[in-house]
């Protein structure tokens, strides 16, 4: 695709030495400026998000062992732990995932194995405005169907106001077509040869499908996956407007895991939930909320990078796996 | 034209029918390959059959009887349709949306085509190879292990090492493969990959085997050790292949039949058998016009 | 090759006839269950969405409870008109300041004139020399800048202080279409409760009221959700978008022609590419607070517009429509690259070739030939990166939207609000009202993305026809 125009041979005839061209190296050198900006965006988080934190942890108040495994978060007292908020995300993104996972999968399982393709034009927009809707409505949508049915299903005594169950379903629901695209390709990707082989043997559609297909297209759908929980993770609106705002402290052994720890009819802030309150507050800088903010940023940041590079390696293999 | 019917070596084994009609193993001198009776009963026969994808005719009113413990070719030019006659003797053109088949073709004296007739079942005993190697992403192990236990294998671990062993022999692999049985099936070469699709078809315990253009993607040595394997396996099953290759066909089947492909009243191209004779009497002396052009190559 | 012909296994491994089909049965009945199953799935996720869209139309219009301290009919009369002909809202601008003149304390008044002035030439309640120093103060307000307030804007203030409309319950549409008498039995039970001690049962009329109208979209914001519109916060994410769109375009679209025409397969190029994808991925509110930290701090003589006038700036801090619009187009940047990239890549190789046989540059071969083929697809990979961001909201409020103005943007270093913003302040307040005007609001928002969304793939189908 790149040709190569400017060949480095001066000599040649009269008419052919090198012309100099400033026009068009200026405009490769706008070009590559362009090229150069998204690294500079990301020196520029890691920057800005390190030197915050580091701020941060500088502060008399807090230590970076105590960030990293207290489980108190109430900077009022000078409890810096993050393991609440960690918690909050982790609750709430856990259960996204158990209600995408199977809606995600089963939707393509469906459309790649059952569907006409009249039906796959039906449904394959249907799942893409669910990830088109932006997550503020989402969570007007939590807080004002969700939470009420959940209350009215449970009680309004079990379930609380704020709770993590809300936001975690509906964080589920934004999140399926993710799951079910990524997972549609691959098993789409799986060569007819295969599904041919399993039928002649004397297997059912059922066993084709869960047994030699999905198998196959298992990276594929791994990477999926992957590329969900990540965006669970970075969710804001949905968890700050039904999850609430306290951070859910606990201390390991005092309290009761599923009844406290793991409950999810009661809220839990979210790291993104912490950020966007503490935000809207009034927030001067180089205050210990505003640089707390960066630390749970680059946390935050490196929890999706993981995943994000986890999920990439899932597509290679995937794409590798037909010699 | 030379004929090369390749006939079986002086040591072989007898095969024998048992009570149940499947087939059984005697130790004993091979015999050499025998030409069905025309009035004993073949493994599988279609009667009038004619296959349809939507409103297109594409192969019609094939009556055949294939014989028991032995190889029948189907040849002819291309879009003659025996690709669609062989998918039709398991019922795997059902896995095309439009297709429809009218007709009858029997099998263990039953019309599988009947009503409440489960396909599932139908392929249970008649196995199938494809042209280009198809095996499952899955271990050489598991590729075999795989069909057992989807039809119900309830052997023990050991046992059904046994049963890849044996599948393995059958298809001449199990020299090859036997150090590696956990490695992938792509880890093989294409030939090997295709014996390795012949062992899978095997460990089902079919009676039938189809095989469609079997050697067409594989190199002439490849395809050389195919046609021996062949030639053993038909002591213990009964084999349909279609081929291309007249070569292949004059050297390894008993009988052969031609398909050819006419434009037809409503201009449609549709195929219709031809002629259905021992291998060796087709080639040398066809009593159709038609197949004496084919086979001297002055067409298709 | 052996000659000897294996073992078979004994029969007895495999099933006999009549346990296979037994079997097979259930195996058939398995694979229906499953098929449906899958289809169940699909269905849910299909009934998600209709439920999203069916809870916000259902909270967007309805009967409401209403209490009017003064009876708009006879302030209309009162004004010299009949108020079966005129409508409050018909009447004319002098006449609306005229009553809020006539009705409202002067300590209001100059507030309001101070947050936006009422007439561009005088003064209604604040006097000239007053006015002339707070407006050269070091913090003047927002009205001394800002365009005067309009018919609508004033119209609402109207409602507020005059006639003092107050919705004090409202009802949803499909309960208010099927058992409108349920709504009324509430009403006299809240009443009865002393939810409502402000008030007098039997004051209350009931109408239907569509939260979402057109009045909703033209009027500026407003505390009071019984007024308030959305017509600040939409020409707010009108603003952040032309600031977006600006930045992102040219930058993404540049990014990308040099990874695809120019770039060579080295390992810097690779490193700048993964880096790009791994922007794409990067949760939105990050990008909020790179933001924060730069654009609205570092920045902030930039943003502020400082740096530009000498003496007062536009703006005392960096919490600007530039600030946000700068950050809005680092988020969208990495997804206009990567479908531009695309775009350029589906360009055949042989229009290459041919332009730069013919002895063209780089450049002239991608902007004449190259471009203009990639050039549909380029569009729609933006109109849908720009879709994406009108919705965002975390990163807006890491920069310092404002939940609370009411005054237009007027350019890039006004503070702003956003459609998204909004949705979420009103969101997070108790009242059933202000959640009337979320849906609404929401409603609005939907609507702009689906007409982006619609636009962006007409010129898909446009591009693949011509095409071919």
């Amino acid at each position: 695709m790149k040709v190569e125009t400017e060949k480095e041979s001066g000599q040649g005839g009269a008419g052919f030495a090198k012309r100099r061209r400033p026009g068009e190296l200026a405009i490769r050198g706008f070009l590559f400026f362009c090229g150069a900006l998204s690294i500079a965006t990301t020196i520029g988080i890691l920057y800005e998000l390190g030197k915050e934190s580091f701020l941060f942890f500088g502060d008399e108040e807090v230590g970076v062992v105590d960030f990293l495994t207290a489980t108190i978060w109430q900077p009022q007292v000078g409890g810096f732990g993050i393991w609440p908020l960690v918690l909050g995300t982790v609750l709430i993104s856990i259960i996204a995932m158990l209600v995408a996972g199977p809606i995600g999968l089963a939707a393509a399982i469906y459309l790649s194995e059952y569907a006409s393709n009249r039906v796959r034009g039906f449904f394959k927009p249907v799942l893409e405005v669910l990830v088109g809707i932006p997550t503020v409505v989402y969570g007007f949508f939590a807080l004002t169907f969700v939470t009420p049915l959940l209350r009215s299903l449970f009680g309004a005594s079990l379930v609380g106001f704020f709770n993590v169950l809300s936001a975690g379903v509906v964080v589920g629901v934004l999140i399926v077509p993710l799951i079910s695209s990524l997972a549609e390709d691959a098993l789409r990707a799986v060569p007819d040869s295969l599904r041919q082989a399993a039928y002649a043997m004397g297997a059912s559609k059922l066993e084709v499908s869960t047994r030699v297909v999905v198998p196959a297209a298992l990276s594929g759908i791994a990477a999926g996956f992957v590329v969900a929980m990540s965006r669970a993770v970075g969710e804001t609106m949905v968890v700050t407007l039904a999850a609430g705002a306290s951070p859910r402290n606990f201390t390991l052994g005092d309290d009761s895991l599923f009844g406290y720890i793991l409950n999810p009819f009661q809220g839990a802030q979210a790291m993104t939930g912490y950020v966007v309150i503490t935000a809207s507050g009034d927030l001067s800088y180089n205050t210990i909320d505003y640089n707390s903010i960066f630390a749970i940023g680059l946390t935050l940041f490196f929890m999706t990078l993981g995943l994000n590079s986890l999920s990439r390696r899932f597509v290679k293999r995937f794409q590798q796996v037909y010699e | 034209m030379t004929n090369d019917t390749s006939t079986g070596s002086t040591t072989g084994k007898t095969a024998d029918e048992s009570a149940d009609g499947r087939m059984t193993m005697e130790s004993g001198p091979r015999t050499e390959s025998r030409i069905q009776a025309d009035d004993a009963p073949g493994v599988i026969e279609t009667k009038e059959m004619s296959v349809y994808y939507g409103d297109f005719l594409a192969v019609s009113r094939v009556s055949l009887d294939f014989g028991r413990n032995q190889i029948s070719a189907l040849i002819g030019p291309s879009g003659c349709g025996k690709t669609t006659v062989l998918r039709s003797l398991n019922r795997m053109n059902d896995l095309v949306a439009t297709a429809r088949t009218e007709g009858e073709v029997h099998y263990h004296g039953q019309n599988i085509y009947a009503d409440g007739v489960d396909p599932v079942e139908v392929r249970r005993t008649i196995g199938m190879v494809f042209q280009k190697p198809n095996p499952f992403p899955k271990s050489i192990f598991d590729n075999i292990s795989w069909g057992a236990k989807i039809n119900g294998f309830r052997g023990s671990k050991s046992e059904m090492e046994d049963l890849v062993q044996q599948a393995l022999e059958a298809a001449a692999l199990w020299d090859e493969v036997k150090d590696k049985l956990a490695d992938s099936g792509y880890s093989l070469s294409g030939g090997q990959q295709q014996r390795l699709c012949i062992a899978r078809a095997i460990a089902t315990q079919p009676d039938v085997i189809l095989m469609d253009e079997p050697c067409s993607a594989l190199d002439p040595i490849a395809t050389l050790r195919i046609e021996e394997l062949m030639l053993e396996l038909k002591e213990n099953y009964s084999m349909i292949i279609v081929t291309h290759n007249m070569q292949q066909a004059a050297r390894v089947s008993d009988k052969t039949a031609f398909f050819n492909v006419k434009l037809n009243e409503s201009g449609m191209r549709t195929g219709r058998l031809v002629e259905y004779s021992p291998t060796e009497q087709l080639f040398t002396s066809p009593t159709e016009k038609d197949t004496e052009d084919y086979i001297t190559g002055r067409f298709g | 090759m052996s000659v000897e012909a294996p073992e078979r296994p004994r029969r007895e491994l495999f099933p006999t006839d009549e346990e296979y089909r037994d079997h097979l049965g259930s195996r058939r009945r398995k694979a229906v269950g499953f098929k449906f199953f899958c289809l169940g799935m699909l269905s849910i996720a299909v009934l998600a969405l209709a439920t999203l869209l069916y809870t916000i139309v259902n909270d967007s219009f309805g009967l409401v409870a209403v209490v009017n301290e003064n009876d708009p009919g006879a302030i209309v009369a009162g004004l010299g008109h009949d108020p079966e002909v005129t409508g409050l809202q018909e009447v004319t601008y002098e006449e609306l300041v005229g009553l809020l003149e006539a009705n409202v304390s002067s300590g209001v008044g100059r507030r309001l004139e101070r947050e936006q002035r009422f007439y561009e030439d005088r003064l209604v309640f604040e006097d000239e020399a007053t006015w002339a120093e707070i407006c050269a103060s070091d913090d003047p307000p927002t009205g001394c800048n800002a365009a005067p307030r309009d018919h609508n804007n004033v119209y609402a203030l109207v409602q507020e202080r005059v006639v003092v409309t107050d919705v004090i319950a409202s009802y949803q549409l499909v309960p208010s279409i099927f058992s409108p008498d349920r709504f009324e039995a509430e009403v006299a039970e809240g009443f009865e409760a002393g939810r409502f001690p402000d008030h007098d049962l039997d004051r209350v009329t009931y109408e239907w009221r569509a939260w979402f109208n057109p009045t909703f979209v033209t009027t500026p914001q407003n505390a009071t959700p019984e007024v308030a519109g959305i017509r600040t916060a939409v020409l707010g994410s009108l603003w952040l978008v032309v600031v977006t769109v600006l930045f992102a375009v040219p930058v993404g679209v540049g990014a990308a022609i040099y990874l695809v025409e120019y770039a060579r397969p080295n390992r810097f190029n690779d490193f700048v590419q993964t880096n790009i994808n791994n922007l794409a991925g990067v949760p939105s509110i990050i990008y909020g607070m790179l933001g924060l930290a730069i654009f609205v701090r570092v920045l902030e003589p930039l943003t502020s517009g400082a740096i530009f006038t000498d003496g007062v700036p536009p703006s005392d801090n960096g919490r600007t429509v530039i600030a946000a619009g700068l950050t809005l187009g680092l988020l969208t940047l990495p997804v206009v690259i990567i479908s531009s990239q695309e775009a350029l890549k589906a360009v055949p190789d042989s229009l290459r070739h041919a332009g730069l046989a013919l002895g063209a540059t780089r450049w002239q071969t991608v902007r004449s030939q190259i471009l203009p083929v990639a050039l549909p697809g380029i569009l729609t990979g933006t109109i849908l990166a720009i879709a994406r961001a009108i919705g965002e909201t975390a990163p807006l409020i890491l920069v310092g939207a404002s939940g609370f103005i009411t005054a237009d943007p007027t350019g890039p270093f006004s503070k702003f609000t956003a459609l998204p913003i909004q949705i979420f302040q009103w969101t997070a307040r108790p009242q059933e009202e202000f959640h009337n005007i979320a849906a609404a609001a929401s409603i609005a928002l939907l609507l702009l993305l689906l007409t982006l969304n619609a636009v962006a793939v007409i010129l898909r189908n446009r591009y693949s026809r011509r095409a071919e």
